[in-house]
């Protein structure tokens, strides 16, 4: 078979079997018709009800028609789009594609000018969002952290509006409650031109995070629901973590998390038909000597690669993790583990992978990890492109005219091919020892703050519109004045 | 874009084809062979070399560049030579005896050439009496020597011996390069210069002719 030939040549890459997913994919429809979850939103429970789900006071069974339905409804491809429109910067979600960005809440931030680890503040934010506007393989933008100089509530509307003019790459936002998510979601529309435009073209998705094991909470939802009536791309994340509070098998954990997820599939397909929905999130294991949720362990790209498989064979895309480490500093640890996962989600295709610069198991977040995997995310995307095979790759010819011991530097075949079939490195340095010497013998570490500092003293991200601006200011506003009440 | 401005903006872009025809037609129109050289090819070139230092241009780049240059450059030489202009000067470059590699050698002149020089190539697996005998028929200011392996660069310290031995060592400069080697070999075996690249070995002879 040769049809789609040249489609067919990115690396092969599945660990689950068919009937393991399978297998899997009723496991996961068993556990919601008959387990049920928590579900602790009475207006979620309704809307549940109607929908044919079986509700006893809290808890909530779904029948698996049901699930499938949900399931049929939620779009695999769609797209993300650049609040400026340059197309480089849209997300196109679909079979195959990988995209990375960082991660949110970490309550402490690696200070670019003395890279010491200290209370994240809201002037990070804008820093953060240039990192990610201006480095290549960084496709969506959170903050890296909470915002600690402002009202306690009002730390995740301050970080998306430190963002939003900060790059014009689509967003994933968080919220504490609807008072943030509508803010936030008044700033997108100002920007997109009215609500239709918005639902048209959106700029950024909505985060929310249900609580492992089997509860939907009532923030997780009444988010949700903001979400969904207001067709905002929604991500249904938890974060199960295996021996703790999910099964300590890989298999268990994956079921699990999935039945979390699913059940806000239900609850935001009934609202929003087609509304684009990623599962998710983060799966990985208690280490049970540091009793931490190991963001480097092997078990995290591990989980995320079996989520991502089941994911995917259920029609959805899903919210990957990878290029986090449990280093406290920027060293060989931090480059092992943050490198492992995004190649690893990159060959899994995992649609959008987050917590890119998470140091410290997610308490710290750092730009310098987050350029450092910029690099190590270009490597893998080139790995995973494949080999191309044709008759003009497969150069007989050339190979042919140039014959035994010429040289091919000079060939048109190599000067047409010899920027895309190689990848070059930003940071990775490859001069010989003399060359390497005299350019003052610097390391990875010197190499990533320089080129971090470069691109926040350098990089212009595209302006948002007056009227976003205005906006901006009038949310912030109104949100100081509920606060003082 | 003036007349000049149109050669270099040719070299830096490695028009093979173009930039001699816009050399002939500057000729034609009475500009000195050494105006063209010196403001329009060596200033491309020039052009060339920082951005491929800056890592803005590649090898395969820098050869279209260099290429574009050597093909002007013949057109150019008879014209310089009448006007009584100083050639940069002329280099014989060759891989030592017992190796049969060709490309770092071939990369070399190629930016040896592309720097203005003169180069004559004796290929590989070229012996000492070879050298000797290249260096007395075509007067060389520079000798280049490439070896890949450690068994044979040795190879380079037995050529040096053997034009020392010859008498004609006092007129020249001898360079040498290729993976194994390194600056403290070079000094070793009595060689005036090392580089540790193609570009750095173009540069080195640049050094030597004066015209750096």
């Amino acid at each position: 078979m040769r049809t789609n030939y040249r489609m067919n040549s990115g690396v092969r890459f599945q660990m689950l079997s068919d009937d393991q997913l399978e297998e899997m994919f009723w496991g996961v429809l068993h556990l919601l018709e008959h387990t049920g979850l928590d579900v602790k939103h009475e207006q979620a429970r309704d809307i549940l009800e109607k929908a044919g789900a079986w509700v006893d006071g809290e808890r909530v069974r779904i029948p698996s028609y049901l699930v499938k339905e949900s399931l049929r409804m939620a779009p695999r491809s769609f797209t993300l789009y650049a609040r400026d429109g340059n197309h480089k910067h849209d997300i196109r979600i679909g079979p195959g594609r990988a995209h990375f960005g960082p991660g949110p809440t970490c309550p402490n931030f690696i200070d670019v000018e003395t890279m010491e680890r200290r209370p994240y503040v809201n002037s990070d934010v804008p820093a953060v969002a240039k990192m990610v506007d201006a480095l290549p393989n960084i496709d969506f933008c959170e903050s890296l952290g909470t915002v600690s100089d402002v009202h306690h509530d009002l730390g995740a509307l301050y970080e998306f509006a430190g963002m939003f003019p900060n790059t014009s790459k689509p967003i994933v936002a968080w919220s504490y409650d609807q008072h943030d998510s509508a803010g936030i979601h008044q700033i997108a529309v100002a920007e997109a031109g009215g609500q239709r435009a918005f639902e048209q073209r959106p700029n950024y998705v909505h985060y929310c995070e249900p609580l492992s094991p089997l509860v939907s909470t009532f923030e997780a939802l009444d988010k949700l629901i903001f979400a969904a009536k207001h067709r905002i791309p929604l991500i249904f994340t938890p974060c199960p973590i295996a021996g703790g509070t999910a099964p300590v098998t890989a298999a268990g954990i994956i079921t699990q998390g999935a039945a979390e997820s699913w059940m806000g599939l239900t609850v935001a397909q009934a609202l929003q038909p087609g509304l684009p929905f990623f599962m998710g999130g983060v799966y990985s294991v208690m280490d049970m000597s540091a009793m931490i949720l190991a963001y480097g362990a092997p078990e995290l790209p591990l989980f995320m690669a079996g989520v991502t498989e089941l994911a995917h064979y259920a029609g959805l895309p899903l919210w990957q993790t990878g290029g986090c480490t449990d280093s406290k500093c920027f060293d060989g640890q931090a480059v092992i583990e943050g490198s492992m996962s995004v190649f690893f989600s990159a060959l899994t295709g995992g649609d959008l992978c987050h917590d890119v610069g998470y140091t410290e198991s997610a308490m710290t977040g750092s730009v310098f990890q987050l350029c450092a995997m910029d690099e190590a995310i270009g490597y893998s995307r080139r790995i995973a492109r494949g080999i191309e095979v044709n008759d003009d790759t497969l150069a007989v010819n050339v190979i042919q005219d140039v014959g035994p011991n010429g040289h091919y530097l000079k060939e048109k075949h190599t000067r047409r091919h010899f920027k895309s079939e190689f990848w070059y490195p930003n940071l990775l340095d490859r001069q010989d020892f003399e060359s390497w010497e005299m350019t003052g013998g610097l390391t990875l570490k010197d190499r990533t703050a320089a080129r971090v500092r470069d691109i926040l003293a350098t990089h212009s991200p595209a302006p948002i519109k007056p009227e976003t601006e205005k906006a901006i200011e009038k949310v912030l506003a109104q949100a100081e004045e509920r606060v003082q009440e | 874009m003036s007349e000049l401005e149109q050669i270099s903006t040719a070299i830096l872009q490695g028009e093979e084809e173009k930039a001699p025809k816009l050399v002939n037609r500057a000729l034609r129109r009475k500009v000195s062979a050494k105006d063209i050289l010196e403001n329009g090819l060596l200033v491309g070139m020039g052009e060339v070399g920082v951005r491929f230092r800056a890592g803005d241009m590649f090898v395969p780049e820098v050869l279209m560049s260099a290429e574009a240059m050597r093909a002007s450059m013949e057109l150019l030489r008879p014209e310089l030579i009448s006007e009584g202009v100083k050639l940069v000067g002329k280099i014989l470059m060759g891989t030592v005896k017992g190796d049969l590699h060709d490309i770092g050698k071939s990369l070399v002149n190629m930016m040896c050439e592309g720097a203005g020089f003169e180069v004559i190539d004796l290929g590989f697996n070229a012996a000492p009496e070879k050298f000797v005998e290249a260096i007395k028929e075509h007067q060389p200011q520079i000798v280049g020597m490439s070896a890949m392996l450690t068994t044979t660069m040795r190879a380079m310290g037995y050529t040096i011996k053997a034009i020392d031995e010859a008498g004609l060592r006092d007129r020249l400069k001898i360079m040498v390069g290729g993976a194994p080697v390194d600056a403290e070999f070079a000094k070793r075996i009595g060689a005036d210069g090392y580089g540790s690249n193609a570009p750095a070995g173009a540069e080195l002879a640049k050094q030597f002719a004066g015209a750096a």
